[in-house]
């Protein structure tokens, strides 16, 4: 058996998506405690932002993911005051459930907007390079630079500004945070705003890389939350690891299994993970 | 009278969300237990019967289906509700110990991957293309009779309907019952009465999956034809809201849940096609079931006929 190089590479663009849309989740969680259903769809949401700034008004695609990153910021917040903010002393199951009523509502809104069918960005298309027998398209590259990228500045921002660190402390003990004097209110508006940005971003490159369709948060988010559980949810970092594990496992498994089956491995790897180590991979899930 | 029909038909959709309603309330309401994968257990129950029940046809352009067994309507009604209940055992014994967030994902995630064999094993189940010519049971008697087959179906459905929840109710109120909703108010405490919590809770899942999967087998008899993706996860969610919005806990209300949903996404269709936003029609309708949730939980957690006492099923832990 040869392990073709690029089921690799693909491993790597479709495990940035996932580390990228696993980061947002797994922030949102540790501060809110919840599973946010709605999560894909703040995904979808960014990308279809992006799509009418840059297909429909014909801006830069740059200037259109900026709208959609910001967009999904801003999104995410106003959700929260409509909604969520009303349920803050609800349980995780409660909380849960309403984020199925939202995320009804976003997609839908969604479809009757943009309506049902798929889309694709405004991008030039080319014939894709190639590089020792790997094909691949510049959107893949810029997928994997941006995710770094945006891997690098979360790590700053939870390791060395006064925001993160309190934001790690709230998502280790609330409570103990708020009794050292953290504004905690003021912590779950920065949560949304990074979560819902990060969202966004997963989100374009989600559409970057396939086609932008109002369900297509949605449909990934079990590989998302595979990475998020298999990390330990509420670790930023086990996120992250667990993306890149799940990408690269899907997109290689199409050598020993059929292609159609290749999201069975984010189940496979969501139940071993919760069996074997309920705690993640590094052992610092938040419960 | 046309009216009269549609409402048969809007009565039979009602029927069989009411049964879908029924299998979910035992999870949530008796239990605690966050079951995402209700639209499987009703696929399996609905591809297992059609399947039974019709012979090998060579319709199919892409694919072929090479498995057919044109046995009777009810052979097929029985075995759709035993392999939807199997099902719901195997993905409990996967996951019933996991906490319950965690259990959503799984069973999410599981219901997802049997919609993807469906989808894909088309020897089986003609993958992507639609399963026609299902049978419909007693169609021929019921042809002579002066009654429209439709009004048949109803009251075939709706008496299994109230027979289901006469059973339910019992089973309920009954000991098997209050070992469920002491598994649902602490699991701690069901364990240290010496209850097996593992065993009742997959005896809980598998029980609800397999009115799930009847309440499948009917739809796949009803209408004639199947395909993929008619089982979509937003089924799970909008079963969900009725079992919410009907009041968890209470069979009753999961029934008027139902009956209350399948209302609302049918009665918009009577709405002209001349109206402003008639093209977006479905998906308001959609996002208007969202904005029910979230406001039947703000508003009524306890739903519309459930229990303010016992509150949201469940959820009394923790906070």
């Amino acid at each position: 058996m040869v392990l073709d190089p690029q089921f690799v590479w693909n491993g790597i663009v479709v495990g940035s998506i996932i580390s990228v849309s696993a980061l947002g989740l797994t922030l949102i969680f540790g501060i809110l405690n919840f599973i946010n259903i709605a999560y894909g769809d703040y995904m979808a949401t960014g990308a279809y932002i992006a799509f009418a700034v840059n297909a429909q008004m014909g801006l830069p695609l740059v200037v259109a993911i900026a709208a959609g990153v910001g967009g999904m910021a801003a999104g995410a917040v106003l959700v929260d005051k409509v909604v969520f903010e009303h349920f803050r002393t609800s349980s995780p199951v409660t909380l849960l459930i309403v984020s199925i009523g939202v995320a009804f509502f976003i997609r839908n809104l969604i479809r009757a907007v943009w309506g049902p069918s798929g889309n694709f960005y405004d991008v030039p298309i080319e014939a894709n390079p190639s590089l020792f027998g790997v094909r691949y398209s510049v959107e893949q590259v810029s997928i994997i630079i941006a995710s770094l990228l945006l891997l690098a500045a979360v790590y700053v921002l939870l390791r060395r500004t006064r925001i993160g660190i309190a934001m790690r402390a709230a998502s280790d003990d609330r409570t103990l945070t708020r009794i050292r004097g953290v504004d905690t209110e003021r912590l779950v508006l920065y949560v949304w705003i990074a979560g819902g940005a990060i969202a966004g971003l997963g989100g374009i490159m989600l559409g970057l890389d396939a086609q932008i369709r109002p369900n297509m948060g949605f449909t990934t988010l079990i590989p998302i939350f595979a990475a998020t559980i298999l990390g330990g949810i509420g670790d930023p970092k086990g996120a992250v690891a667990g993306g890149f594990a799940i990408g690269i496992l899907q997109e290689v498994s199409v050598v020993v299994i059929p292609s159609e089956y290749k999201f069975a491995v984010a189940l496979a790897a969501l139940i071993i993970g919760l069996l074997l180590r309920p705690d993640g991979l590094f052992g610092e899930a938040t419960r | 009278m046309a009216l009269l029909d549609l409402l048969l038909v809007v009565g039979i959709i009602a029927g069989v969300y009411s049964l879908l309603a029924i299998g979910m309330n035992i999870h949530w309401g008796d239990t605690g237990l966050l079951n995402f994968a209700h639209a499987a257990f009703f696929a399996v129950g609905a591809y297992t019967s059609a399947i039974l029940t019709t012979p090998v046809l060579e319709t199919g352009l892409l694919a072929e289906r090479v498995v057919g067994f044109d046995l009777p309507v009810v052979a097929g009604i029985a075995a759709g509700t035993v392999l939807a209940a199997g099902l719901g055992f195997v993905i409990a014994t996967t996951s019933v110990r996991l906490e319950g967030d965690y259990l959503a994902m799984v069973t999410l995630s599981s219901a997802e991957l049997v919609r993807l064999v469906i989808h894909n094993e088309a020897w089986l189940t003609t993958g992507a293309q639609t399963l026609k010519n299902i049978p419909r049971p007693l169609e021929s008697t019921v042809t002579t009779l002066p009654v429209s087959y439709d009004l048949f179906y109803f009251l075939l459905v709706w008496g299994l309907v109230a027979v289901t929840y006469l059973l339910f109710e019992r089973m309920s109120s009954g000991p098997f019952g209050r070992v469920l909703h002491a598994i649902r108010e602490n699991d701690d405490v069901a364990l240290a009465l010496g209850k097996d919590v593992s065993r009742f809770k997959l005896k809980s899942f598998a029980i609800g999956a397999g009115v799930a999967g009847l309440a499948g087998s009917l739809w796949a008899h009803y209408v004639y034809a199947i395909s993929p993706v008619m089982f979509l996860p937003s089924l799970t969610f909008l079963i969900w809201t009725a079992v919410i919005l009907g009041g968890a806990g209470s069979y009753a209300g999961a029934i008027l849940g139902a009956v209350v949903i399948v209302v609302l996404r049918q009665v918009t269709r009577f709405i002209p096609g001349s109206v402003p936003f008639a093209d977006q029609l479905p998906y308001i309708r959609l996002m208007f079931v969202g904005v029910v949730l979230v406001v039947v939980l703000y508003y009524r957690p306890e739903g519309l006929l459930g229990n303010a006492q016992r509150l949201q099923a469940g959820t009394s832990e923790g906070e």
